[in-house]
């Protein structure tokens, strides 16, 4: 059979399996999402999820999802400026975080915004922390579930990388009185500051910068960070005196493998652990991206012990866009998110949502698959399946990184 | 693997299923007698939007070609095996089949399908292909038998089930009986359906006209505890069906080790046996399967289906009494239970 004949290597060839489409939403002809999304229960029992957008015009998104078949937009807000973006966001109760990075360093807003989202139709800024400066393109990601601490990914005021693409560190947030967040810990990979006395890091072909990207830490555990680096890999890191993290451990896939970690999710009754790698090139030209399962009985050693399976990447490549890993859900705490051990999701691009019965962790299975048809407008060609959430009620929440929005699925398996 | 990487949401079986199949691809065996309308019925159903995405497997026996060429031009995708009957020549084609459009679906060159529906031909005993499931890892790994259909024709079953041993075994190992043809047939539907229900009490008993027939009834999961009324029966050829019922929830290794046993000494003659288990220690129920001296692996269930917990598991043997299997538990757990 030819390339052009082959029904999943055709544009927009769908797939579904052991998944429910539910609905999807455009958000009003604004569908470009992120990395941010988080449920919370509003106060007259409405069920809203907060989506972070990929990029300007808009912040964020607040989308009632009481009903899962019939989501409705309750607010949607505007960024201050055009080379702002606000990628990441988490809720905790009625306090949301925001994460705002701009396009180059020096360039403000960029920081960290909270807001009282107690009427979701009305979200009211509390407080604003700059993270801006001469070499700092400001907050990317960050993490924010206890209430208390933000954890993030940042660049700052006082900090000079030795290359400018290594801006972003870790940074922990007092948010214990939100009207004053303050910064109380905070590290960086020795040798990414001008001012270490340690050689920086070897550059990666893709050189996608040694900064932080994803900084989970679970109030179960709350004296570890889970801490990925991009083109540094992955640190298990002892915060129990925050303001001074001492590594644990770290591992790394690269080289051979092109860089770019940027998930560290701990399963710790199973003493495991899966790490993601971001896709960022188009075509394939960066595959295989992988969801890794590392063994974390002893977490001053990690072992990697297997991979999820991914989709053949003749089938993929040519679709358009980024195939490859990206986000799986993340085990939030929260009482508003699914907690599971047993199945991974996690979201490729164009390689669409796919599900993973990790049962046995040395033989991951695939479990379910969602590759909607391209969304209307989307300028690749392909979806590009962003960021996944599950929330306690099962309902899987899913958005395309240019048009498509939110779909919202039932998991069948 | 819970030895090593323990996980408190996990049970004896692994993990919690939704559904008895899991992720796996359903599988509906569609069987009946030459002639008696399981084309008819396939097409339609491959017509309805519950037979979208189906990938049909049929075999060939006597007149070549015809069953395929009607079946490929609605279908998403037909494997013909050309070995003629499934039960005797054709297991290992089927499991080609079967694995090759894994590896086909796979590689991208298959569509993606959502079930499988084989077709067997008139003179198939469908307990190979059940064995076909149970013993080959790969393939019991990728797919659920979900159903066995089986086909009579009003106009002319009565007397087939008369004359051949393979259709009363067919009738005997069906999930549902689906009686078609009975607007030509007149009167005689009557007896036929009291046959059936001789031969094989648990099934569900359908009829079709022209082929019309609720698709569900070609997709839906067979329910086992549909079952659990109906009094040992002993059928034709020897063969008895009973169903085991228990209160109270079961040790796993007196089940295990009973079944073990009796599969030693009985095998060959346990042609399906399958049911709810209530075990000690799991929440929800396990469903436990054999198909003679072959048992994949059991699947414990997130919940039960309904306020019913009692253990209730079909046997459908040839010449094992429901005493005996009942004497064989007792015995076995009087030794493993005492001190």
């Amino acid at each position: 059979m030819s390339a052009a004949d082959n029904p999943l290597t055709r544009t927009g060839e769908p797939v579904t399996w052991n998944f429910k489409l539910l609905s999807q939403n455009d958000l009003g002809g604004f569908g470009g999402m992120g990395e941010g999304m988080s449920v919370q229960i509003a106060k007259d029992g409405r069920r809203i999820i907060w989506l972070a957008h990929e990029s300007a015009p808009k912040n964020f998104t607040a989308v009632d999802v009481s009903d899962p078949r019939k989501p409705k937009v309750v607010v949607q807000t505007d960024l201050p400026k055009p080379y702002m973006r606000s990628n990441s966001l988490e809720t905790a109760g009625d306090i949301m975080a925001v994460a705002y990075q701009t396009q180059k360093v020096g360039q403000q807003p960029a920081g960290l915004e909270l807001f009282d989202i107690s009427v979701p139709e009305k979200p009211r800024s509390i407080s604003f922390f700059d993270c801006s400066g001469a070499h700092s393109r400001g907050a990317h990601q960050l993490w924010f579930c206890d209430g208390e601490y933000v954890h993030m990914a940042s660049g700052s005021p006082d900090f000079k990388p030795s290359h400018p693409q290594d801006d972003q560190f870790y940074r922990c947030i007092d948010v214990r009185d939100p009207s004053k967040p303050k910064e109380i810990g905070r590290w960086w990979m020795p040798g990414t500051s001008a001012t270490d006395n340690v050689r920086p890091p070897p550059r990666h072909p893709l050189d996608k910068g040694y900064r932080a990207h994803n900084t989970n830490v679970y109030p179960q555990r709350p004296d570890r960070l889970y801490l990925c680096y991009i083109d540094g890999g992955m640190f298990v890191m002892d915060i129990k005196d925050k303001a001074n993290p001492k590594v644990i451990s770290h591992w790394t896939n690269s080289p051979p493998y092109t860089g770019f970690m940027h998930t560290a999710v701990p399963l710790f009754d199973r003493k495991l652990m899966l790490v993601t790698d971001e896709s960022t090139e188009n075509a394939g030209k960066d595959w295989p991206k992988l969801i890794w399962i590392l063994d974390l009985r002893d977490e001053t050693h990690p072992v990697p012990i297997a991979t999820c399976p991914m989709p053949p990447l003749d089938a993929y490549k040519d679709r358009g866009g980024r195939f490859g890993a990206h986000n799986i859900h993340e085990n939030v705490k929260l009482p508003t998110a699914w907690q599971s051990d047993q199945i991974v999701l996690g979201t490729f691009f164009n390689g669409g949502l796919r599900a993973y019965d990790i049962s046995n962790p040395y033989q991951p299975k695939e479990v379910g698959t969602f590759v909607p048809p391209p969304p209307k407008g989307t300028p690749v060609g392909a979806v590009q399946l962003n960021d996944v959430f599950v929330d306690e009620r099962e309902i899987v929440y899913t958005v395309d990184r240019h048009t498509g929005g939110l779909y919202i699925l039932e998991m069948d398996f | 693997m819970n030895e090593i990487f323990p996980s408190p949401a996990a049970g004896r079986f692994g993990r919690r299923l939704k559904r008895e199949r899991g992720a796996k691809v359903p599988v509906t065996v569609l069987t009946g007698f030459l002639g008696a309308g399981k084309t008819t019925l396939l097409q339609r159903f491959l017509k309805t939007p519950d037979g979208q995405g189906t990938a049909v497997v049929v075999n060939e026996f006597g007149v070549a070609g015809i069953d395929d060429t009607l079946v490929r031009s609605s279908a998403d995708e037909t494997v013909l095996l050309g070995n003629g009957c499934l039960c005797c020549i054709a297991r290992s084609d089927l499991q080609l089949a079967l694995r090759r459009m894994v590896a086909e679906r796979e590689r991208g060159d298959l569509p993606d399908f959502k079930r499988i529906v084989i077709e067997t031909s008139g003179l198939a005993d469908p307990s190979p292909i059940l064995q076909t499931f149970a013993t080959d890892r790969a393939l019991g790994d990728a797919f659920h038998v979900e159903a066995v259909v089986t086909v009579v024709d009003a106009a002319a079953g009565l007397d087939t089930l008369g004359w051949s041993a393979e259709a009363r075994k067919q009738a005997i190992l069906a999930d549902r009986l689906v009686i078609t043809k009975t607007d030509i047939a007149g009167s005689t539907a009557a007896p036929l359906t009291e046959r059936l229900r001789a031969l094989n009490p648990g099934a569900e008993i359908l009829q079709a006209v022209n082929g019309a027939l609720d698709p569900s009834r070609l997709t839906e999961p067979a329910r086992d505890q549909r079952n659990a009324f109906v009094a040992e029966a002993e059928h034709s050829d020897g063969i008895v069906s009973f169903v085991l019922t228990d209160k109270k929830p079961m040790p796993w290794p007196v089940f295990a080790r009973t079944m073990d046993t009796l599969m030693a000494m009985r095998g060959p003659d346990l042609l399906r046996v399958k049911g709810f288990l209530n075990v000690e220690g799991c929440a929800g129920p396990v469903v436990v399967q054999f198909v003679q001296h072959l048992a994949p692996p059991p699947v414990e269930l997130a919940q039960w289906p309904d306020g019913n917990r009692e253990s209730r598991v079909v046997f459908i043997t040839r010449g094992v009494m429901e005493r005996q299997v009942q004497g064989l538990f007792e015995a076995v757990k009087a030794l493993v239970l005492s001190p």
